[in-house]
């Protein structure tokens, strides 16, 4: 990508420049013979223009006006190109005079030559400038289009995911039959599917959540499955003092954890159990969820789980770039271990 | 009408149970945790109608049907798997979707009995061969069916598997045709050759063949042949 970018920016500019040179040099033999060190000259010349573009380049990187409004940058702009196209004009004036293309050497030095040529090299630069310029924000306007849209994408996936209606259905089932049986626990349990309902219909609005309210829905959404599961889920979670200076995104944990269960106990005649562990260490929280199962049965392959765990990845790589990190992996002792790392922000 | 109750979640068969309470015609005869249970539950209490939940851990509601031989009659249960739905939406089979609304459950029922009174049960065999009243629920891929073993013409072993042949389709069962044979009645099914069982109300008409044999015509065209040591057995059954 990078290595890309600066292959088409040199071939911009030699291309570029020496169409440039070509032109000056048909435009000029249109009119006479061109002597050879006309040529040359013309060349040269571009060589010089190409050499100063490069370092206004250079310098624009270096300072970052890309990074600019307009109003601030276009003065600044302007400014440096008057001022290179006179520099363009003092370093061909040596080139001119050892080549011999002007035949008096004060001429070189003549008021209105300087301003004439001077000028028409301010007026090149800015022509570069507009392309250069332009070229930029197009680029970024395309950038910026693509990660809307991916982040779009990846909301929808996530509103689908959150709302998993296998799950809705069956805690309503299940709360259905509690009534009778346990009036008390039934009317928890409403606050809890409320609590997760509410949270997953205004979770896109947030970019990250406090760790301890993830962990509220985590804790809401396992008291929900307890009632469904019974004694075939058991749950253990262990969470680090530290974790909760942490920010999240809003249902990744609760997402890995509902995983762990469709794919891990829900298959396992007689149950199993889940495990969230917290670590600290370093300014990264380290997120441990392991549960009963196996991950090379192939019931992480289906369709919806090898989504659930794309998504996560990418939700990271988008948040957090290279500083977070996530893996899913078998351990011996008949457990599948899920491993999410993340930094302070 | 004796019924069996499968479903994994304890709360889940307690309301169903609850809401049953309310159809004096079905008596909940046993509740079942798992495939397993179910498979062993559905030998010993035969029960005329299952109440079938689809996700179970171990084997799926669809795996314990293709395992049993005979099929009562079933509705499925779900709270809502996007899979099953499908196959429901294809095949017409009956299903609740939980939580189940009462109403849905009376209009389940009310078709049910309907269904069961004009099979009458009586017709059920008792030695539990497969006769012409029972019905076998095949899955060929996403389509399932409840066939009436009336409608199937005939058998048809290919590999490890058996071509089922009715109306327009040829649903493949993982079985052998020998296995089959012994579970079918022999008063409605003949087995024509090592390839196919017949089932005898669907013949048509009976030509000679090559070295003794036979060649039967059945209703809709397919044609079977009937291998020489079968002939003899095929014609004292076809005649009086």
């Amino acid at each position: 990508m990078v290595s890309n970018k600066k292959r088409l920016y040199w071939t911009l500019q030699i291309v570029g420049w020496l169409s440039y040179a070509l032109l000056q040099i048909i435009v000029f033999s249109l009119e006479k013979e061109i002597p050879i060190r006309r040529v040359i000259f013309f060349i040269v010349e571009a060589l010089i223009c190409l050499g100063v573009t490069h370092f206004f380049r250079y310098f624009l990187n270096r300072f970052k006006w890309l990074g600019l409004s307009v109003p601030k940058m276009i003065p600044r702009v302007l400014v440096s190109i008057t001022l290179l196209g006179f520099v363009i004009y003092f370093l061909r004036v040596p080139v001119s005079i050892v080549l011999k293309v002007v035949n008096v050497q004060r001429l070189a030095f003549d008021t209105t030559q300087i301003l004439g040529f001077g000028f028409f090299y301010v007026f090149l630069l800015f022509l570069w400038s507009l392309f250069y310029f332009t070229y930029h924000y197009i680029e970024r306007y395309n950038k910026s289009l693509k990660y809307e849209a991916s982040m779009i994408e990846i909301e929808l996936n996530n509103l689908k995911n959150q709302l998993n209606p296998h799950f809705i259905f069956n805690a309503l089932n299940s709360i259905r039959a509690l009534v009778d049986e346990n009036p008390l626990k039934s009317k928890q349990a409403i606050n809890q599917l409320s609590n997760i309902l509410r949270n997953s219909l205004t979770f896109e609005k947030r970019g990250l959540t406090k760790f301890d309210d993830e962990m509220k829905i985590v804790k809401d959404y396992l008291g929900l499955e307890s009632i469904r599961f019974e004694e075939r889920l058991k749950t253990e979670i262990d969470i680090h003092p530290g974790s909760s200076s942490f920010m999240v995104p809003p249902f990744m944990i609760q997402t890995m954890v509902e995983n762990g269960i469709k794919h891990g106990i829900s298959k396992l005649t007689e149950g199993g159990i889940i495990q969230i562990k917290t670590l600290v260490s370093d300014n990264r929280l380290k997120v441990q969820i392991r549960n009963s199962g196996h991950l090379l049965n192939g019931a992480r392959k289906t369709k919806t789980g090898g989504m659930g765990i794309r998504n996560t990845k990418h939700r990271l790589k988008l948040l957090y770039g290279e500083k977070a990190s996530f893996k899913i992996v078998d351990e011996n002792n008949n457990f599948v271990l899920t491993e999410i790392v993340i930094p302070q922000t | 009408m004796r019924a069996l109750i499968v479903d994994d979640e304890r709360l889940a068969r307690k309301e169903l149970m609850k809401l049953l309470e309310d159809h004096p015609g079905i008596e909940v005869v046993g509740e079942a945790m798992n495939a397993d249970e179910a498979i062993q539950m559905t030998s010993d209490l035969n029960p005329d109608l299952l109440f079938l939940d689809i996700q179970m851990p171990g084997k799926t509601g669809f795996q314990l049907l293709e395992e049993l031989d005979s099929v009562p009659i079933v509705v499925f249960t779900t709270a809502y798997d996007e899979f099953a739905l499908k196959a429901f939406e294809v095949s017409a089979l009956d299903y609740l979707l939980k939580p189940i609304q009462p109403e849905r459950l009376s209009e389940a029922v009310t078709k049910i009995m309907d269904k069961e009174r004009s099979k009458a049960i009586a017709a059920r065999n008792p030695d539990k061969k497969l006769g012409l009243n029972d019905q076998v629920f095949v899955k060929d891929g996403d389509r399932c069916w409840f066939v009436s073993l009336a409608n199937v013409r005939m058998f048809e072993s290919d590999g490890n598997y058996i071509k089922v042949y009715f109306d327009t389709n040829r649903p493949m069962i993982h079985k052998s045709l020998n296995a089959l044979d012994e579970k079918l009645d022999e008063r409605s099914f003949f087995r024509a050759s090592r390839k196919h069982i017949i089932n005898l109300s669907w013949v048509e008409g009976i030509e000679q063949w090559f070295n003794g044999g036979l060649m039967v015509k059945l209703k809709g065209g397919d044609k079977v042949e009937v291998s020489r040591r079968q002939a003899a057995k095929f014609k004292d059954m076809m005649s009086l």
